[in-house]
This record gives structure tokens, sequence and C-alpha cells, in this order.
């Protein structure tokens, strides 16, 4: 195992950030005694509950908006962006979800051993995330479509969905993600 | 010290009976009063009670104190009728001498005021620190005895008085704050005063009352000082709202002469409150503080003429230690009483070194408050040192202490009275204005602790970071907070307010800086080398019924944060620069008591049943607890100064000394975000914007699962399996153990937790576009706008400590 693997430069800190259950970490060992004796800065938390995203609808009530129990409706989160000044929109549909765990860990702590090795070479301060063992996602689903306007109510609204996913069940989300500064800031 | 007056003019009329001897006393002083003649003293003797009737019109230009060849002067001293300039104030005393050798008096004043223009202290010519008024009508008795609490030559006292129509005013270049139609109940039975070695001592085993304050009013109009109404219109002056409160206390104080430096006053003082409340009323709505309990000692409080560590003249107010512990047993809100819970704050304030400067606690008063706001108005320099605090939070009998809470500074407050007008290049606004001049300030936190003072150290902060709230903060503060008179409608305030901050080091996550084996580098993730430059404007804060409701009319904000750090705030490594600029219109928040009620975490249900069987944890937090509702309306751009838009930079070129220069690496702009409400419903032109991002966040303390995440011992050592729950051990304090299958006796044990539930929801959010930045090849688009529609993202979260 080599700590190196997992440095990441700042450049791309916003892209990992939405990789939280990346398997950045999956092939480290869990922390002996001897690393978490060096573990300074204890303090940090310990989270039990749940995150959801549009569990029962949005705040919009309009012609294709509305609440979950609203068959003829889209109850999810939208999101539309482009990358050409009058292209067309490129749409996350329908987000929806909940989220639920126990035990996701957040703190700052500084690594100088452990790691077989590599810990005392990396000597750093990192912030971790220690990921829950479980999540129990329940209903989670988004949609990745193309669409002619920003807003589905816009006149000309056209959207061709690409494809759609759903989860439901536990995902085992194990190990710690570790953010640190890296390169030239 | 010595004291002088000088030009004093003062009349009285003697109507019937003799002046008594504490009359006497009170008006020795005067170099050209008229005294009694011995024919007249002759009859105290052949009267078994003497009533004194008397007009006091008294007036000198100057009365002067000096300490150590130091003066401060009171100027334009006069003691009148408070209706009529040019009358006096009628007294009545009737003096009784008792069996018991006791004297009696009975008195009555009515209509008085006590008023001087200004203060000045030497050596600080054309500036001066203000005018101030106070008017009341008074009645009531007093007996003195002789024999104090000591015995020997001492005095015991019996007082109780009851003052109606008062006002206290402060005034400075012709703008005025004032406490109007102040009445007030006082009982103080058994007072003694002995003097005991060099100090006197005066002991006050009980002393109850109730007060009133009607309205605290605002004028910028010289005709209506001293005056509750505009004397054009005849309306009310605006007010700020009512106080109104009760206590019952005991005290001892001891005054000594001698102050930090040669001559001066040692103030000692310890206090003990058994029961107070104090409640604040805005168009009769009420916040109100109540069952308050404590007891404080202020130990060798000096209070000198003397110079500032600047070399400047001032009133010298040095203090050895405040120590003390205040509990609120309850914060209510509106008129159905509804209660945030309670708040226990045991602080010590004393010297301490920090960042390697000892601090003291010590205030400067000086005349001339903000320089161009004219030649009146207080300067303090002040350094202040909270050693340590804890303050607590108590909702529906559940704890959470914010611990080890220190805090240090030192610089300039300024205190103005000033009016809507540009004055000397500088902008004011109407109200009591708090300026900030070179302050350099911050605080800490240790941590958190949940349940008791022995739990477990542990964050949860993190969770508050919506409102702008820090572990840890330190900076160099300079601005002002003008306060105004008037709410949103009626009583209330309303604030105008330009902060500007340099050097700021603010932590995101801090870990504790003592972990019980002395002090360490608080490590976290800091935001360091930030600018912070915030505007609001007609931001009105009133009560209500519903809770405490803020609308602010316009606000925005640049913050430039040289480096995000992870590590210590001196050298942790850096993310690089982000800059977030803000701008607001008509936003508004609402903080209300009552916390999250009954919550369905890790699954949908609204009842206990149909929450169990989505598989979730139903969780009835009770009626107390806070909720904060925002609703936070992002503006479209109006200028580079005015918008929203985050902007974060690396790769920066560095200075001579290795500092990284802003504006010369690679730079991400999202610019110009802005809510709206999804289209132009109300034909403008534009899109409506009135529902913006609407965030509420209830904060509860509350019981949670802690489920182990590893074999074997944890932190603390104890041993236990994955999966197991940690249940607490009730009866030793801090302990716990962990359990395979909990039953329902130890799910009645699980640990408790800082509970916040918070929901966002916006109809729109627009980013115009997102740019690179090249620093010499300037903005590449790469992202032609995103908009983000319909999202309602709910948190349950509930923070432990990691075990």
């Amino acid at each position: 195992m080599n700590l190196s693997r997992v440095y990441l430069n700042p450049a791309v800190l916003a892209a990992m950030l939405s990789l939280a259950s990346y398997p950045v970490h999956a092939e480290m060992a869990p922390l002996g005694d001897e690393a978490l004796a060096n573990v300074s800065g204890q303090g940090g938390i310990y989270l039990s509950g749940d995150i959801s995203i549009n569990d029962v609808g949005g705040p919009i009530e309009n012609s294709y908006f509305g609440r979950c129990d609203e068959s003829d409706k889209k109850c999810g989160a939208r999101f539309a962006y482009r990358l050409r000044e009058d292209g067309g929109w490129l749409v996350l549909d329908e987000i929806k979800g909940l989220f639920a765990f126990e035990g996701l860990t957040l703190r700052v702590r500084k690594i100088d051993s452990g790691f077989e090795g590599d810990g005392e070479l990396f000597d750093r301060d990192v912030i971790e995330l220690g990921l829950p063992d479980t999540v129990r996602f329940t209903d989670v689903q988004f949609k990745l479509a193309a669409s002619s306007t920003a807003r589905p109510t816009d006149p000309g609204f056209m959207q061709t969905d690409i494809f759609a996913v759903q989860m439901q069940g536990d995902v085992i989300m194990q190990g710690n993600l570790l953010v640190f500064p890296d390169g030239n800031p | 010290m010595y004291m002088t007056i000088t030009t004093a003019r003062s009349h009285h009329w003697s109507r019937r009976g003799m002046v008594a001897p504490i009359l006497l006393l009170a008006l020795a002083a005067r170099a050209d009063m008229e005294q009694l003649d011995d024919l007249a003293l002759s009859q105290v003797q052949a009267q078994s009670g003497i009533t004194l009737e008397m007009e006091l019109s008294m007036a000198a230009d100057r009365l002067s104190y000096y300490d150590d060849g130091q003066g401060v002067h009171l100027e334009g001293l006069r003691v009148g009728s408070a209706s009529d300039s040019d009358q006096g104030a009628f007294h009545r005393i009737k003096v009784d001498v008792g069996t018991d050798a006791s004297l009696n008096l009975e008195y009555l004043v009515e209509d008085r005021r006590v008023e001087f223009a200004d203060i000045r202290l030497a050596g600080a010519p054309g500036v001066g620190i203000g005018g101030f008024f106070f008017d009341q009508s008074l009645a009531g008795t007093l007996s003195i005895r002789q024999d104090g609490g000591v015995g020997g030559n001492g005095y015991t006292f019996d007082s109780a008085y009851t003052m109606t129509g008062g006002r206290l005013g402060y005034q400075t270049n012709g703008n005025t704050v004032f406490l109007d139609d102040v009445t007030m109940d006082v009982e103080a039975l058994g007072v003694t005063l002995d003097l005991v070695g060099s100090t006197l001592e005066i002991n006050s085993p009980r002393v109850t009352g109730n007060w009133r304050v009607g309205a605290m009013r605002y004028s910028s109009d010289p005709a209506s000082y001293g005056r509750s109404t505009n004397p054009t219109t005849g309306l009310p002056l605006p007010s700020y709202g009512g106080l109104q409160g009760s206590y019952e206390m005991s005290s001892w104080t001891g005054i000594t002469a001698g102050g930090r430096s040669g001559e001066g006053l040692r103030l000692d003082h310890e206090a003990t409150i058994y029961t107070a409340s104090f409640i604040y009323l805005d168009d009769d709505s009420a916040l109100a503080f109540r069952d308050i309990t404590g007891e404080y000692r202020i130990h060798d409080l000096r209070v000198d003429v003397d110079q500032d560590w600047s070399g400047r003249p001032a009133v010298a107010l040095t203090l050895g230690k405040l120590e003390g512990n205040l509990n609120i047993g309850a914060i209510e809100v509106g008129s159905s009483g509804a209660s945030f819970g309670s708040v226990n704050l045991n602080f010590l304030l004393e010297d301490q070194v920090f960042n390697g400067r000892t601090y003291r606690n010590a205030v400067y008063l000086q005349g001339g408050g903000h320089p161009d706001a004219g030649p009146q108005g207080l300067r303090l320099a002040a350094e202040w040192s909270l050693r340590l605090a804890d303050l607590s939070y108590t909702e529906d009998g559940n704890r959470i202490i914010f611990s080890g809470l220190q805090s240090w500074g030192r610089g300039d407050v300024t205190v103005n009275v000033t009016r809507n007008e540009v004055r000397n290049g500088t902008r004011f606004y109407d109200g009591l204005r708090i300026g900030f001049d070179g302050l350099e300030a911050g605080y800490r936190i240790n941590g958190l602790r949940v349940g008791s003072d022995d739990a477990q150290l542990q964050g949860g902060t993190e969770l508050l970071l919506a409102l702008g709230f820090y572990p840890a903060y330190e900076f160099e503060l300079d601005g002002h907070v003008t306060l105004g008179a008037g709410g949103a409608s009626g009583e209330g305030l309303t604030v105008n307010s330009d902060i500007q901050i340099r050097n700021g080091k603010a932590a995101v996550i801090a870990a504790p800086y003592n972990e019980g084996v002395g002090e360490i580098p608080q490590k976290g993730l800091w935001l360091t080398e930030m600018t912070y430059d915030g505007h609001i404007r007609d931001m009105t804060l009133d009560v209500t019924d519903g809770g405490l409701a803020i609308e602010t009319g316009e606000a925005w904000s640049t913050m430039d944060i040289g480096n995000v750090r992870v590590g210590t705030k001196e050298d942790g490594a850096s993310f690089g620069r982000v800059q977030l600029q803000k701008y607001e219109l008509g936003s508004t928040t609402l903080v209300k008591p009552g916390g999250a009620g009954d919550v369905c975490v890790g699954a949908t249900g609204s009842s206990a049943s149909a929450c169990g069987a989505a598989g979730g944890q139903w969780e009835e937090r009770g009626s107390e607890g806070v909720t904060i509702a925002m609703k936070n309306i992002l503006a479209r751009g109006e200028s580079n100064n005015k918008k929203n838009a985050i902007l974060w930079e690396n790769n920066r070129g560095v200075d001579g000394r290795g500092q990284p220069i802003n504006n010369t690496g690679m730079g991400l702009l999202v610019d110009d975000i802005h809510t709206s409400d999804g289209g132009d419903f109300n034909g403008s032109g534009v899109d409506d914007n009135t529902y913006g991002i609407r965030t509420d966040l209830s904060v509860d303390v509350y019981q949670t699962r802690v489920i182990k995440k590893t074999n074997g011992p944890d932190s603390q050592g104890i041993v236990g399996n994955r999966g197991d729950e940690k249940i607490m051990m009730p009866g030793n304090p801090g302990g716990y153990r962990y359990v395979s299958a909990p039953g329902p006796g130890d799910v009645a044990n699980r640990p408790l937790g800082f509970a916040v539930k918070a929901e966002t929801r916006f109809k729109e959010l627009s980013i115009n576009n997102i740019d690179l930045v090249h620093p010499t090849g300037g903005h590449q688009t790469v992202v032609y706008g995103a908009k983000l529609q319909n999202f309602d993202i709910r948190a349950n979260l509930t923070a432990t400590p990691i075990p």
C-alpha cells in the first residue's frame, strides 16, 4: 500500500468532493492503536442521521413540477448547464433520494506514522472524513438528459432522456477519505 | 485627590421646620451656600419631627476631580426642575428621631433633573465625552442608626423608595438617546456601613426591587432635549422598545483609597442574585429572561485619572479579577411564553497570555468618539482577557456546553449618538453608533461537551456554519454598527453597519486547543490572511409573537481568504485563495423558540409507527430548542462590488518573503449567482425574486445511535465489536459500554448528541457563467450558465464525540 496513491491536487478538489463514495482508500488498512496514539486533535464529530433531496418534492408547483404524490408531475430537483454560449443544456433531472447512516466522522488529524512506514514520510495534517460502514439508500434516483431549454417550462422545451439511475438498499462504505492541499497554493 | 467647584449658584427656600443634617452633608461642598444660623439649629432639638420643604436649584460651570494632578471636569452641571429649566425641584423631607436613637427620614422629590453638558479631561482640549441628564421623582424612607455590621462606630441603614417619571439620557453633538418613563421600587433593609482598617465596607444583606423603562428613545433634534415627544408634531420620539425587570440580591462592597498608580479608588464587590428577571418589550411583544440566579465577585477594580497605553488622558478602570456564574432559567418569547430553554455562564476575567502577549482587563474612558462626528463622543480604549468561560444551553432537560471559551482583545471602541448625514466626509446614520478603531481581538472554544461537564470533548459547531459561526476567530476590526430606533413597524431596532476585517484567521473546523495536558496549537481547517468588507443597510430587528425577526434591506460583502489552510493557522498547508462575494436584497431571518419537534430519522414518516415501518427512528425532541428560519435572496449582480460570486485561485506567484501574491495565479470564477422564482410572474420584465434560498435550522440536544465501526478498543480504551451500539452508564458520568443487542433499557441510555435538523429549499438558483481566469490571458468562459431548480434538501444530523 502506498499513501501517495491518494494524493490529490487542489485542481481536482472539486471533483474529488463530489466522489464521496469513490473507493480512494479501499486498499488502506485500518489505523492500529499505535497510529491512533499519535493522532493529535481529538474532538471532531461522529454524525448519525440522514440527508435527503426532494424526498416529498420541491418548492415549485407548476405544470412540470409538483409533489411526489402527484403522478403527472416531476417531484425531483433539476440541474441544467451548458458548455456553449448558444448551445443546448445538459441536465440532471428528477434528482431525489434519502441517505441514512451512522458513523460519518469528521476531524482534522496529523498523519505521521502507520501506513507501513508511509505515514512517517507523509507527516502532514489532513481533513479526515471517516465513511460510515453502511449507508442506506432509499429511492435514490436521477436522470441524465439533454434539453433545449434550461427551464422545463420555457417555450420550445424539448428533452431527450439519456439514462436513468435508481438505487435502493444498503451500500457498504468503509475507510477514510483524506483531504489535504498539495501543489502550489 | 481633591475636588473643586467653579462658579456655583444655588437657591433653596426653607418653608417649614429645619434643614436636616443629612441635607447639610450633601450640600456642604457648595462654597457660597447659605448656612443655617445657630438659632435655627437650636430649634432642631426642640421638635420631635421636622418637615423641610424646598425648591432646589443649583448650577455650576465646572465640577473637577483631580487624581495625581490629572483632572476630569464635569461641565455645565445643573440640578433643578426637569420640566422647567428656570425652576427648582421640589423637595420635602420629614425628619424624626426614633426612641432607639435612629434618625428617620421620609422624603419626596418631584420632577428633579440632574444634568451636565459635557465631561472633559485635562490634556484633551476641544473634545468631550458628551452630556448626561437624569430625571426623577422620588418618594421614600431612610432610617439610620448607629452600630454597623461589625460593631464599633458603623451605621445601619434601612431604605425604601419609589422612583417615577425617570429619564436617563446621553447626548453628543445635539443627538440624544435616553431611557424614558423609568419607574423603580427598591427596598434595602439592614444595610451596614463600617470602616474596617482603611476600607469602607457596605454590606447589603437583602435588596429587592422592580423596575420598568417605558421606552428607550432617540432624538436628533436639540429642541426635543429631555422630552419624550417631538416638540413640533407632539408625537412620541422613536423608540428602541421598553425594558422591565425585578431582582432580589445581596451584596458586599469595599471602597479603599489608592488607585492603580498613586491616588485613586479601589473597589471590591461581591453579589449574589437570588432571583431576577429581565424583559425586553417591543410593541408589547416580550423577549423575557426569567428565573435569573447567580453570583459574581469583582476583585481589585481601580479607578484612576491616568493615561492609556498610547499616552492619551483618560479615566482608567483597571480590573484585577472578575469571576462568577449566571444562570438564566428560561428565555421566552411572544405572548404564549414559548421557551428557548435555559442558559448558564461561568466566567473568569483575569490577566492571561494569548499569542505570546499579556492581555489585561481595562477600560480607558476618553472624550471625542469618532473624529468626524463632532467634538463630543465617547472613546473607550479597551483591553480584555476572558481567561475562561463555559457557556451551556439546556433545552428539555438536556445540556450542551460550549467549553473552554476564551476571548482577548485590545483597541478602541467609540460611542456617538449620530444623525443621518455626511459629516466631515464620513457617512453617519440615525442612532447610537458603536465604532471600532483598530480593534485586535479573538476568541476560541475548546470544543463542545454534551450532557455534562465531564463528557468527552467533541466538535459540532461545523453544523452551524450556515449561521456564520466559527469555533475560533482572530481579527483586526474597523468600522461601525449604528443602532437606530424603530423596527420594521413601531418599536424595535434599525441597524446600519460597515465592517472591515484585516488579518482574519477563522476556523471552520477546530480541534481542541487543550486536551488536558496544556495548551497546544489548535489544528483545523482555517481561513487565514482573510480580509472582509461588509455593509448592511436598513436591517430591522423586532421581537414579534413568533420570535426575533430580522429583515435586511440591502447587504453586500467581500470575504477574501488568502489561504484556506489545513493544520495550524500559521503554517498549515494551503488549498489556495478563495474570494466570496455576497449581495442580498430583502433577506429575512426569524429566530424562534422550539426545536425540530418530532422527527423521523433515517426514513420518511409522519408518525412513530409509519417511521418505524419505513426503517426510521422516531425522535420526540420536545418543545424547547431553537429554530432559525432564514430567507436569503441573492440578487443579480449590479456591479463588481455588489454580486454573488466565488473565486478560487491557486498556483500564485510569491513575493520576497515567500508569501503568495493574489491575482498572479490561475482562477476559477463562479460568477453572478442569483436566485429567482423561476419566471416573470408579475409582468415587471424581470424574473421575480421573492422566494430566495430558505433554510430552517433547528437545534436540539437529543439521544442518537452511535455504532462502533471497528473491533477492539476505541480511542478511550473501551472494548467492543464492530456493529455494537454505544450505551451510556447512568450514575457514571462520561462512562459507556458497547452492547451488541440493546434492549429497551439500553436504548433509553443512548448517548446525547448535538442534534441539528436543517432544510434548505429554493425554486431556482442560477449561475450566470463559470470562467477560468488567467493572470495575463484574462477570462475564458467554460460554462455558459447553470440552473438549479426545485431543490429541497433536508438533513437530520446528530453530532457525538468520535468514540
